[in-house]
């Protein structure tokens, strides 16, 4: 049964957001943890088994369980960290993910609570219910049976398409449209805006890339929500099933093309360019189609993949900003440039088959 | 490489004080990378990134500019720098890098201006030609820095698990 989301802020009163920490404490966070658990149930909360759950680059996600006279719930804390890869954060688009989807063909955890403000941990935030299961890693997946890959490849497809058919004009995602501009040009400006920082290396591929993305991109044949980072990798399997899926950080309205394109990288496939290394491209349209009722267009798809390369550099010169501008000492951030020249040769070719 | 010498050294020497010492409490182990940090600090106060990578680069694009001035003959274009523009000796690399960087931007300037509307309306052929010429040239130069790109360590590095670094 799906809990309902609390809402402690006033997005109105974003402006007067308290002074934040310049750092995440861990032990600073759960003693902040307690006092937001306990205020929300209306009885103290005591939180056991708190630990980081994962490293990644950009928001911090938390393990813990809440224990009150009720018993105990096993959660997840998100924090948006505030010199994290994308910061400055704002909780929403996963917000309204989770609110959403619930309930839908889409599975993901259950919204508990979350704070725009981060008026209580100091962070913007959110609490969602645990969900039992295993992350896939994509490169470690060449070890498992292959008709279970393709069994869960199949699920990811059709879950993608369940989003994809989803009329994002009844969910609160409506919201995120802003003025008159086309939300895939709007996306594409706000990656030029980010490599066209003063502080990021210069790139004249990605420049000059970015100018031909925004005069070539093509029309949607329906503006959906896309989810931003589909991929292998980012959802939970259980048993067989795929139980949730993650990271909707980057979530936003666009072409479902982007998605597609993005799932199919070699990058989240074992270099393969098969989806999960076992399904054929040609299958995975075909399923797509089926499943969606979305026409899969050849030279969309081309224009997505080369777009998800300029996505994947700018992404990569987030972290070498990260590290080198906002001083975020996680030497894998450091490690990231390293891979710029690669991206961006891929991401000529790309362009050379989409034009 | 984007990041800068210091820059990194001094995130290596973090991520060893503030990770790997406090999470070892084997004396041996701890002499090993507390040696390590002092040597960093060494390479620091002596060391830059290497000049060749840069020079050949910095030439690469000389030649692609000096090509561009040709073809670019009588059109009204971006300015497009006198080259060679290093003369003699030159193993300063943030010197070299500089010009690098600032070979870079003067590529993709020509490359906007081959690819727009101004150009072709000028001369079509010379402006597809331009265009052709600088994207590989580009693809060329990341030639340069890609051989000297360690092997990916994606899946250690994003596990933290794996056996010993291979070069």
């Amino acid at each position: 049964m799906q809990e309902a989301a609390k809402r402690s802020d006033d997005l109105a009163d974003a402006a007067q957001a308290p002074a934040r920490p310049a750092v995440v404490n861990d032990d600073a966070v759960r003693s902040a943890l307690a006092r937001h658990m306990s205020r929300i149930s209306g009885g103290r909360t005591e939180i056991i088994s708190f630990g980081r759950k994962s490293s990644g680059f950009s928001w911090i996600t938390y393990a813990f369980v809440a224990r009150s006279a009720d018993g105990d719930r096993k959660l997840i804390l998100r924090v948006g960290p505030p010199n994290g890869l994308f910061a400055p954060y704002t909780v929403l688009p996963q917000v309204y993910a989770l609110q959403a989807l619930a309930g839908t063909g889409v599975p993901v955890p259950a919204l508990v609570s979350f704070e725009q403000d981060g008026a209580e941990i100091g962070f913007p935030f959110f609490i969602c219910q645990h969900v039992e299961g295993d992350v896939p890693a994509p490169w470690a997946a060449s070890g498992l049976d292959p008709q279970h890959k393709r069994a869960i490849a199949r699920l990811f497809v059709e879950i993608l398409a369940s989003l994809h058919r989803i009329d994002a004009g009844t969910t609160p995602f409506a919201s995120l449209q802003q003025g008159e501009e086309r939300a895939e040009l709007r996306a594409i400006g706000g990656w030029r805006a980010s490599l066209a920082r003063p502080t990021a290396r210069y790139y004249p591929l990605l420049d000059w890339g970015g100018r031909w993305l925004h005069d070539n991109c093509p029309q949607p044949p329906r503006r959906t929500i896309v989810h931003g980072d589909y991929r292998i990798g980012n959802f939970i399997e259980h048993e067989g099933r795929i139980t949730a899926i993650l990271d909707w950080e980057l979530t936003h309205l666009g072409d479902p093309h982007e998605d597609l394109a993005w799932a199919l990288m070699p990058t989240f496939n074992a270099r393969s360019r098969k989806l999960y290394g076992v399904l054929e491209r040609a299958e995975v349209i075909d399923l797509y189609q089926g499943a969606s009722g979305i026409a899969v267009s050849d030279r969309s798809l081309a224009f997505y993949e080369a777009y998800a390369l300029y996505q994947a550099a700018a992404i990569q010169m987030c972290a070498v900003r990260a590290f080198e501008v906002d001083r975020f000492n996680d030497m894998r951030l450091a490690v990231m440039a390293s891979q710029m020249p690669s991206i961006v040769r891929a991401f000529e070719r790309a362009l050379e088959a989409a034009a | 490489m984007s990041a800068s010498f210091e820059r990194l050294i001094d995130g290596i020497i973090d991520a060893l004080q503030s990770h790997v010492v406090p999470n070892s409490g084997d004396d041996f182990v701890r002499g090993q990378v507390f040696s390590a940090i002092y040597a960093l600090n060494g390479l620091k106060l002596a060391a830059d990134w290497k000049a060749g990578p840069l020079l050949e680069q910095v030439s690469l694009q000389d030649d692609t500019f000096a090509a561009i001035r040709r073809l670019a003959n009588g059109m009204a274009h971006p300015e497009i720098p006198a080259t060679p523009r290093i003369h003699g000796d030159n193993s300063d690399a943030a010197a070299i890098e500089a010009l690098r960087d600032d070979g870079d931007r003067r590529l993709g300037q020509l490359l906007l201006w081959a690819s727009g509307e101004g150009a072709r309306a000028a001369d079509r052929v010379a402006a597809n030609e331009i265009e052709r010429l600088l994207r590989r040239a580009i693809c060329d130069q990341l030639k340069i820095e890609l051989a000297t790109t360690p092997k990916s360590m994606l899946q250690q590095i994003a596990g933290g698990d794996g056996g010993a670094a291979q070069g």
